[in-house]
């Protein structure tokens, strides 16, 4: 029996369908202090003064924290960008003046939520307005600035420039220039906001349980910011109502919880979050902005070189940027063989929510302009959208790119050719002659995308060379407890991705056991050491680093079982059989009786051990293990190297029909295709892939963080930011094909975040509805209003040239 | 998200309900299922001293359909109302009643607080105009029973005198050969519509004897579009008479600019919404079963 590669049932789901669960804001006790924090209205002012003694005076309020008491318990936040990134200060509150609308400017403790809301909002604050910036390229052009001290809202810029771009286009057949592509600010809203539980005893230990989602990386910001030794710092989490990366930057604000339980002589301080102060404060994914893009194609419409000017907005702190103006060249060529590059890279701030590493992180912004690069090319040049694709398709593996990066396996012609067939390409193609014919506007698009997982933190010395971080880890403990159950902890910390269920999977098979008979830890624990500095869930890794991990602690422990069973039943190691008898699971000798169950070796090692001689020292049914993946530094001068480990790969089709009267795009047929390599278990991977297609298809229809030019977030509910529900979801055909990836002990590849999928392929079905009308399709967001607004000003003629010549007639 | 402190009370009775807004004055808002005023509240755009709880006084939540008039307690909720045998009966209903926000709003929102609110949002004000109703109310001087078209004043505002509250709504049921439809095209379920039209035709030999239609989400105000039921009475429902009727509505509506889309945007909504709630109310004049639920973005 091997478990890998079957739906197990998720071992998560008994206590969550039964409300077991235990969410951050689930912990409760009657001592707790709740915290409200007060954010700013506006998106730029400085604050002339604050006065709280209103909210100090208020019956059952415990502390009040502002940004002077700020100032003196905190170290900014390191910055992990390169100069003038080191002049921006990042503090859990505004101290001289505010810079996002939301942004913490005072918070307060008291005995319940509602009284430290009511306080909150006695306390005054003075505000002098300053002009706000919410647009990129302004925002450049340094006028209006955010970090004074910084002296620009540039945060970084580089070319990215590989093989010979000028030559390509000097040789090309034609040339075809797209003045702009914008992708549009949203953020895949997890269902359980941000949310902790701190307490800073008097002996300074700081203990939180949090829904924290990266803590190996979050600690080792968060513990210097407060002068702690990262040894004081517990982090705990238990379920994770989703994070979806947005949930790694919680931190900078769970300070404030930790903070007030400080001031309040160690009582514990609950933080929770509103939705409201969700959508306008914790963070949004990025926006970019693509410029003067060129792209050179030989006469048969296999594009030989790009270039391009882009412009990534990461709102009015960098946090985990400029991080995303490298991560996107894990994908620089997205699936297709183009080898000559220059992309102008740019990141600025602006006077909006800042930016964190939401679902598709910085890769599905640069496949999305590489996909509508490849349609609009097609449309431009006359190529059937399908052929265009296989004219470009990589198509061996592994595939070094032009960067240098390495894409394992895959076989995109293969999964074009499944989703056309499951989608009825064909029928579809014949029903859109007959809509045209009657003045319908109905198209198909094709997306394939990348999800690069197991990341290279290395590449992060490409932005900064000075930054301490390279390669990539996970870690796993697996132990015989006292009674001899299997035990697993594991430092990932997931938030929805059914870790205990995959672990129990991969334990089963190396134990030859059932997964019920593992148990593995539910969340994350630093007391449990079960961590690295990369810890976390996120990047699409489980699979392989999580799972690494697992698989190598396990080798590590069946080791010592054979040793010490080999010991008890005086039996060679070669001789033993793992699997399960009549007293539970248990290590045996082959073809004969003799077994010794786990209980027994448990209890020899932990409680009697004066049966065990001095050749067994080392066992102790307990061991630790780090997977590292085979990773080495870029060059950064170069910025060329290994940048992720797996490429998972989709291919999404949809048939969209435009309804010219609500101008509302009608998805009349979706195909989703996947390849994550080696599957460990389809129920899980399905899940990840239908929430993956969901949050696309919300993005591009329906979510939208839109700011007015004040900076004023218009979409601060879920009425104005309507995320995607289950009423809005069309039908999806699921779909799969499977090449494993050299580069993992199973096979399997990292997936989960779903490179953005829908955001191309309904981009480019809206295209091939629209393109006989006139319109390019230059931005991600397509709701109705937008479409409408669209439709009655064609842009193609402003948005996109052609220049052709005839190569070799000269 | 706390509402700043207030007095609860519980009312169990009309009367003690009316004496106690009465008795506390302008700091008084009366509580139904909540579903409008506790956002409200909590967003603290309002914060008054006193609720007073309506929601548990006994039999105001009755439907009763027995006569040529159908009386809808105020407290009747969106779904018990779309789960009642007059929306089985009168489609128009049940398109309104199940088309509203989700399970969860429905279950709790009443149709009283729907149209006290004076939310040009609110769909029951909108489908009221489209059936001609009457608002049946009760203050310190007594019972009065006031005609739809007028009540909602303004944005927000009604008819209600200080201290009186709505008990039931009436309309007339439809006569034979009536027909209607209430259209919405709204983001998602938990969104107010975009835009909303209903429209009550009564057909006879072919030949439109009398129509209503009305806009919802529109203006400040539910809009009824009397120049656009004009284009449609007496005619027989031809692609002209329709389109005429389309612009009409459109030229009755004062949609402004917002996150559900810009004024212009509604106008097309307005002028697509009535063409397709025309079509359906006359399929159903013509006794055919019309299945017809809110189209989301
Ligand atoms: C997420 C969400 C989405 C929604 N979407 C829609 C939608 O699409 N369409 C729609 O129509 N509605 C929608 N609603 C509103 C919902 O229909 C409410 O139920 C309704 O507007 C108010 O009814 P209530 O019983 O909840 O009233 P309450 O919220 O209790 O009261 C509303 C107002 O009316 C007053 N009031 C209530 N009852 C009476 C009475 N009998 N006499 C005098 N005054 C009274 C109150 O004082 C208050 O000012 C939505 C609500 C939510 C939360």
């Amino acid at each position: 029996m091997t478990w890998v590669g079957k739906s197990l049932q998720r071992k998560e789901d008994g206590r969550l369908i039964r409300g077991q669960g235990l969410f951050a804001d689930d912990e409760h006790s009657d001592s707790m202090l709740h915290l409200y924090i007060l954010r700013s209205p506006y998106a730029h002012a400085r604050i002339a003064s604050i006065d709280v003694s209103a909210a100090q005076a208020l019956p059952g309020v415990a502390c009040v924290l502002t940004g002077s008491d700020i100032k003196e318990q905190c170290v900014p936040y390191m910055q992990l960008g390169p100069a003038p990134c080191d002049k921006i200060v990042d503090l859990p509150l505004a101290t001289d003046k505010v810079i996002f609308q939301g942004e913490p400017v005072a918070a307060v403790a008291a005995d319940s939520a509602a009284i430290a809301m009511d306080a909150g909002l006695l306390i005054e604050v003075e505000y002098e307005m300053l002009d706000a910036v919410v647009d990129p390229e302004e925002a450049l052009e340094d006028k209006i600035l955010l970090h004074e001290a910084a002296a620009t809202n540039r945060t970084y810029h580089d070319v990215f420039e590989y093989g010979e771009v000028d030559k390509a286009f000097s040789d090309a057949a034609h040339v075809v220039k797209i003045n702009r592509l914008h992708f549009h600010r949203f953020a895949s809203t997890p269902v359980e906001n941000n949310a902790c539980t701190a307490e800073w005893n008097q002996r300074g230990d700081l203990d939180f349980l949090c829904n924290n989602s990266f803590a190996g990386f979050s600690m080792q910001l968060l513990a210097p910011s407060l002068r702690l030794p990262v040894e004081k710092l517990r982090i705990r989490s238990y379920d994770i109502g989703g994070s979806f990366g947005v949930k790694i930057w919680n931190y900078v604000y769970m300070a404030l919880a930790a903070l007030a339980s400080r001031k309040c002589g160690g009582r514990k301080v609950k933080w929770s979050e509103t939705r409201t102060e969700h959508l306008q404060g914790s963070g949004h994914g990025n926006e970019r902005t693509f410029l003067d893009t060129e792209v050179a194609l030989d006469k048969d419409g296999v594009i030989t070189a790009i270039k391009s000017r882009h412009i990534d907005d990461c709102g009015a702190y960098p946090r985990y940027e400029p991080l995303g103006c490298i991560i996107w060249a894990q994908v620089l060529p997205a699936t297709y063989g183009v080898r000559n590059f220059r992309i102008d890279f740019t990141q600025t701030v602006t006077n909006k929510c800042p930016v964190v590493p939401n679902r598709g992180y910085s890769r599905m912004q640069h496949l999305w302009f590489m996909e509508r690069i490849v349609d609009i090319c097609a449309h431009e040049l006359a190529i059937p959208a399908d052929e265009m694709r296989l004219k470009n398709y990589i198509r061996e593996f592994p595939y070094e790119t032009p960067n240098g990066c390495i894409y394992d396996s895959g076989n995109y012609p293969a999964m074009l050719e499944k989703a056309k067939q499951m989608i009825d390409w064909d029928g579809w193609k014949q029903k859109q002659i007959e809509a045209r014919e009657q003045g319908r506007l109905l198209g198909i698009g094709i997306g394939t995308t990348l999800d690069s997982g197991t990341n290279n933190f290395g590449q992060a010395q490409i932005m900064n060379p000075n930054l301490p971080f390279s390669g990539n880890s996970e870690v796993c403990i697996i132990c015989l407890d006292l009674d001899g159950s299997v035990v697993v902890s594991l430092g990932t910390g997931p938030s929805g991705q059914g870790h205990e269920t995959t672990t129990s999977q991969v334990v089963a098979d190396e134990l030859n056991i059932d997964p019920s008979m593992i148990t593995v830890r539910t969340g994350f624990d630093s007391a449990w050491n079960a961590f690295s500095g990369h810890s976390g869930t996120y990047a699409s890794q489980f699979a392989v680093s999580g799972l690494s991990a697992v698989y190598g602690a396990c080798q590590k422990l069946k080791a010592q079982m054979r040793q010490l069973a080999g010991f008890m039943l005086k039996a060679d190691a070669a001789e033993l059989e793992f699997g399960v008898g009549e007293e539970g699971p248990q290590l045996s000798v082959k073809g004969t009786d003799k077994s010794i169950n786990y209980w027994f070796m448990s209890n020899l090692v932990n409680s009697n051990n004066a049966l065990l001689d001095d050749s067994l020292a080392d066992v102790t049914l307990n061991v630790r293990h780090v997977y590292r993946p085979p990773f080495e530094v870029p060059d950064t001068e170069k910025k060329f190297g290994n940048l992720t480990l797996t490429y998972a790969a989709q291919l999404h089709i949809a048939v969209v029909e435009i309804d010219t009267d609500t101008c509302r795009p009608n998805i009349l047929a979706y195909a989703a295709i996947d390849d994550c390599g080696k599957v460990i278990n389809p129920q899980i991977v399905n899940g990840q892939v239908a929430g993956g297609t969901a949050h696309g298809i919300g993005a591009v229809l329906m979510e939208s963080f839109d700011y007015d030019e004040v900076g004023n977030l218009l979409t601060a509910t879920f009425s104005d930011y309507c995320p995607l529900t289950v009423m809005n979801m069309p039908d999806v055909q699921y779909g799969s094909i499977e090449t494993p990836s050299p580069f993992s002990y199973n096979g399997a590849k990292g997936m989960g975040e779903g490179g953005g999928a829908p955001l191309h392929t309904l981009s480019a079905a809206i295209q091939d509805a629209l393109y006989a009308e006139g319109i390019i399709v230059t931005d991600s967001h397509h709701s109705a209003p937008r479409v409408f607004e669209r439709l009655r000003a064609p842009n193609r003629e402003a948005t996109v040239s052609v220049e052709s010549r005839r190569v070799g007639a000269q | 998200m706390y509402p700043a402190p207030f007095q609860y009370h519980r009312a169990k009775t009309v009367d003690e309900a009316v004496g106690l807004l009465a008795g506390i004055g302008e700091g008084a808002r009366v509580l139904a299922g909540g579903q409008s005023l506790l956002a409200i509240l909590k967003l603290r755009f309002d914060e008054p001293t006193d609720l007073v709880d309506i929601g548990r006084i006994a039999n105001l939540d009755q439907i009763d359909d027995a006569g040529e008039v159908i009386n809808i307690g105020a407290l009747a909720t969106h779904n018990r109302i779309g789960a009642s045998a007059i929306a089985e009966a009168i489609p128009i209903v049940s398109d309104c009643a199940n088309g509203i926000a989700d399970n969860q709003v429905r279950n709790l929102g009443t149709i009283g607080g729907s149209v006290a609110s004076g939310d040009p949002s609110c769909d029951w004000p909108t489908l009221l105009h489209t059936l001609d109703g009457e608002i049946l109310c009760q203050g310190p001087d007594g019972a009065r029973t006031l005609d739809i078209n007028g009540f909602v004043e303004d944005l927000y505002q009604t008819a209600l005198k200080p201290a009186e509250i709505i008990t039931g709504l009436r309309f007339k049921k439809p006569a034979a050969g009536s027909g209607g439809a209430y259209c919405t095209f709204k983001r998602c379920a938990p969104a107010y519509p975009t835009i909303a039209v209903g429209v009550q035709l009564t057909i006879r030999n072919g030949q439109v004897d009398s129509s209503r239609i009305a806009l919802g989400s529109a203006g400040l105000t539910p809009i009824r579009a009397s120049a656009a039921e004009a284009e449609l009475t007496g005619g027989s429902l031809g692609a002209d008479e329709i389109n005429k009727a389309a612009e009409a509505a459109v030229a009755a509506a004062d949609p402004y600019d917002d996150r559900r889309g810009s004024a212009e945007f509604k106008r097309q909504l307005i002028a697509t919404l009535t063409k397709r709630a025309i079509a359906i109310a006359q399929r159903r004049a013509g006794g055919e079963t019309v299945k017809n639920s809110p189209e989301y973005y």
